[in-house]
């Protein structure tokens, strides 16, 4: 399926895969994600699943990369062996960078990472980046009002699923990337853009101790970057608040 | 010209050359044997298919390397799931390229014109085949050039019209800073090659 594969994480869904497409001295890695064959499903019904599965991720990233929001760049589809091959990004996730409350600071991703050459013993993780905490919400908020504006919910927005470049590689490019669209969709609906930050809300007070004040840097940016788009979605922002991630009881 | 292998495609389809021709005089005759090679009958006729059984891309329209790979990649990945779109391998090529699915307009727009002076000239076929490099002499009339000098033919606008990408926000935001443009541009193009198969 692809040169050089080394596994590097598996979920339920997908398998990934850091590897290289093109058997080329000037190419680079790429990220490699397998929806492998669900055994518990139908095949038929596992088949078309997988296949429009991966075709909702490319579409909603290519609609990303249209609109200016900084996502990897889509290297390879295979819809029907369930594979898509995605930019490599040098870099970490934000989940890391904060320093998650329960999980020791090493994370295993990159063994590109300078986090082995440290000599002294309690770096801030971030202090590679030249980024202080709070321009990272910055970013964080920005990158999510420019996926709104273009009418793309993300639906999984977690710390963990944000990376954060290494200067190092292509200096100019944006530095906080959003990855796994999974379970991505378009929508223009108010409630859907409030449900999405709902939920990195409730992610940020469960993985990191103390992150209001941080969230709160995350909103501003948003709010700002919105514009008049921000009233409606922080009003139903509150109502979210109040009920939960679903609108009905059902299902 | 460069040979990139694909192990893990099949044996007749998993070895890759691409050469760039700039300074290409006779792409009128080239175009012209194409057209003819495709009407021509009997033995006479699979042998002049043979000899014209490449791609030929106007590299005016190809951004990268990685943008040229993505499309052989694509291509070849039709090919052996069964599931082209046109009649062979090569000429898919050309539609992964086409931001349509329109294939005649493909074949227009990326293919040899009468007009052009550069060319990439894509074989995609088994490890067997040997010497390509001289088969590709015997039909182009140019300079063969190193794949890096792509970069100097680019045509931008042209490449922005065809992806309608003049009023989309990604481009806007660094209108002031055109490297940075043409790594966007590459990416967003590169990308929409990829995902083509299942694009909206």
């Amino acid at each position: 399926m692809a040169l050089a594969l080394t596994l590097i994480a598996q979920g339920a869904e997908a398998k990934v895969y850091r590897a290289r497409l093109h058997a080329d001295r000037a190419a680079q890695d790429v990220l490699l994600k397998h929806r492998f064959h669900k055994q518990y499903r139908h095949a038929s019904l596992d088949a078309s699943l997988t296949r429009s599965r991966v075709a909702g991720e490319a579409r909603a990233l290519i609609k990303c990369l249209r609109s200016g929001v900084s996502v990897p760049g889509i290297r390879m589809v295979d819809a029907p062996n369930g594979l898509l091959a995605i930019e490599w990004i040098q870099g970490s996730s934000v989940r890391f960078l904060l320093g998650s409350s329960d999980e020791p600071l090493d994370e295993p991703v990159d063994g590109d990472l300078p986090v082995s050459d440290q000599p002294q013993e309690h770096q801030h993780p971030l202090e590679p980046y030249g980024v202080s905490q709070d321009a990272l919400m910055v970013l964080i908020g920005v990158e999510i009002a420019k996926m709104h504006l273009a009418d793309v919910i993300h639906g999984d927005l977690t710390t963990s699923n944000m990376m954060l470049r290494l200067p190092s590689s292509s200096p100019s490019t944006s530095r906080l990337v959003l990855i796994d669209f999974g379970l991505a969709y378009t929508s223009s609906l108010v409630e859907d853009k409030a449900v999405d930050l709902y939920v990195l809300e409730r992610a940020f007070a469960s993985t990191h101790p103390d992150s209001e004040p941080l969230f709160t840097s995350v909103l501003n940016a948003y709010q700002t970057r919105m514009g008049k788009q921000w009233h409606a979605v922080a009003r139903r922002l509150d109502e979210v608040r109040l009920r939960g991630r679903k609108r009905s009881m059902v299902g | 010209m460069e040979t990139f292998t694909y192990t893990h495609f099949p044996a007749q389809s998993s070895v890759v050359h691409i050469a760039l021709f700039t300074s290409v005089g006779n792409a009128k005759d080239i175009r012209a044997r194409i057209v003819k090679a495709s009407t021509l009958g009997g033995p006479e006729g699979d042998a002049e298919r043979g000899a014209v059984n490449f791609a030929f891309i106007d590299a005016r329209l190809v951004t990268s390397r990685l943008h040229l790979q993505t499309a052989v990649y694509q291509a070849i990945l039709s090919e052996a799931q069964g599931s082209l779109r046109t009649k062979t391998v090569h000429s898919e090529i050309l539609w992964a390229l086409n931001p349509s699915n329109n294939i005649s307009e493909a074949i227009r727009r990326y293919g040899v014109s009468d007009s052009s002076s550069a060319l990439l000239v894509v074989r995609i076929g088994s490890p067997d085949l040997k010497d390509v490099e001289s088969l590709m002499r015997a039909i182009v009339d140019g300079t063969l050039s190193p794949l890096a000098d792509l970069a100097a033919l680019t045509d931008w606008s042209t490449v922005k019209k065809y992806y309608k990408l003049n009023g989309e926000p990604a481009i806007k935001e660094v209108a002031q800073d055109p490297e940075r443009e043409r790594e966007i541009v590459d990416n967003i193009i590169v990308s929409s090659v990829a995902m083509k198969s299942v694009q909206a």
